[in-house]
């Protein structure tokens, strides 16, 4: 007879202690963080001169930076010994900012979608507390502070950590109560955002930290945070985030790199243009078009642009302009009119559509 | 940063499609979705005063 359910399986678990590993080790998905084993890096493995924020290499992880230093942002190979990882994320500073104005600030982010985080029941008596886990390694030791931004109803809560050792990597665990004030919107866009902070401005400083929710108060962010901007010869790396339900952190939850990469194709897709068919069908002259599906639906319908040369030329259509654009497939177009019912093919460049958050 | 939003017209319906912009030098397509972060940077870049090109289909 076929499984079709299976109940309370704890009760069949003599040993408590046994029960609650076993059951957090067979919860798929337990990690709210996507590619916290930094293995996928779509945009590439390294990009230097960064004096901004944004998207730069591995997937999911957005650099957020207000006029401190010049930095490079690399998937990097250095990583906790006998830990089961293989990359870490790199930030190394490459030109100071020892005294940053009141505004500036340097962290990494990574939002996440409030549909995927209903289970933890916010906003009411039974939300779950949060518990965020991660390695680490800097030259600069001191204190560091992990935050949480829940978009929805604009509400924070911060924790610090010490890095207590230079050059040494160190695995960090921080727990954080459930908010059962501030609901989490069941959108694709209202977000929580993991806020992890490497250097702040007076303004983000000058309070006392938000160790319970509450109201968004710039000054209560960061408190005591130490700046890694202040020397070019800071860096840091950081490997295996991980963000799961309850007050204890479990083992790295590691996945094999297609679903770490599918989960990714989510939010970013690139897609080469090897022999792309437009054509004109329609007996009108005019701009070739045709149709692209995408890898996997994207979060919402992405951001379009074409990367690369485009070849042009007898038979090519050359750079593309984008129509259509769903959360499914868009529309690629060439750029020169053509006559009617013939065809032409985009080659050689890249497609790239991203719905980030 | 953007420093230049145009609308963009479908080249078969001639319809209004989806924004061109120029961001850091970059042209980008945008959707008008606005679950889009880019397309709600453009609300703010508009609400901001800024001017949409509108050459027509």
């Amino acid at each position: 007879m076929a499984i079709t359910r299976i109940t309370n399986i704890a009760n069949t678990i003599p040993d408590a202690s046994i029960a609650n590993e076993k059951l957090s080790d067979i919860v798929n998905f337990k990690n709210i963080i996507i590619n916290g084993d930094m293995s996928i890096a779509q945009r590439g493995t390294s990009v230097s001169g960064i004096t901004s924020g944004g998207y730069y290499t591995l997937d999911r992880f957005n650099f957020n930076m207000v006029t401190m230093g010049t930095w490079t942002m690399s998937q990097d190979s250095d990583v906790p010994t006998g830990q089961g990882f293989a990359k870490s994320l790199k930030l190394d500073c490459t030109t100071a900012d020892a005294s940053p104005s009141a505004g500036d600030r340097l962290r990494i982010m990574q939002a996440i979608e409030g549909q995927n985080l209903q289970y933890l029941k916010y906003a009411t008596a039974n939300a779950e507390s949060l518990t965020l886990s991660f390695w680490v390694k800097s030259n600069k030791t001191g204190t560091y502070n992990a935050s949480f931004y829940n978009d929805n109803v604009v509400r924070y809560i911060s924790k610090s950590y010490t890095i207590n050792s230079a050059d040494t990597w160190e695995k960090k665990t921080i727990t954080y109560a459930g908010d059962t004030v501030g609901s989490i919107g069941n959108t694709n866009t209202n977000i929580l955002q993991l806020q992890m902070w490497f250097g702040a401005g007076s303004n983000f400083t000058s309070g006392t930290l938000a160790t319970s929710w509450e109201a968004e108060t710039a000054s209560n962010m960061a408190v005591g945070q130490v700046n890694l901007a202040d020397a070019t010869s800071n860096y840091i790396n950081i490997t295996g985030v991980q963000l799961e339900a309850g007050d204890t952190a479990s083992e790295f939850e590691f996945l094999p790199v297609d679903v770490n990469l599918e989960r990714c194709l989510r939010y970013l897709q690139f897609i080469d243009a090897e022999y792309f068919i437009v054509a004109r069908w329609d007996n009108n002259a005019g701009n070739p078009i045709g149709q692209l599906n995408f890898l996997k639906t994207m979060r919402a319908a992405p951001t379009a642009s074409a990367i690369g040369t485009f070849s042009t030329g007898a038979g090519y259509a050359g750079t593309p302009s984008f129509n259509n654009i769903q959360t499914v497939c868009l529309a690629p177009s060439g750029a020169d009119s053509i006559s009617a019912n013939s065809i032409r093919y985009l080659h050689n460049g890249l497609f790239k559509m991203e719905s980030e958050l | 940063m953007i420093t230049s939003v145009e609308k963009n017209y479908h080249p078969m319906s001639n319809e209004f499609d989806n924004y061109k912009i120029i961001k850091d030098g970059v042209t980008y397509f945008i959707p008008l979705d606005e679950a889009n972060t880019d397309y709600q940077a453009i609300q703010e870049w508009i609400a901001a005063g800024n001017e949409v090109i509108d050459n027509g289909a």
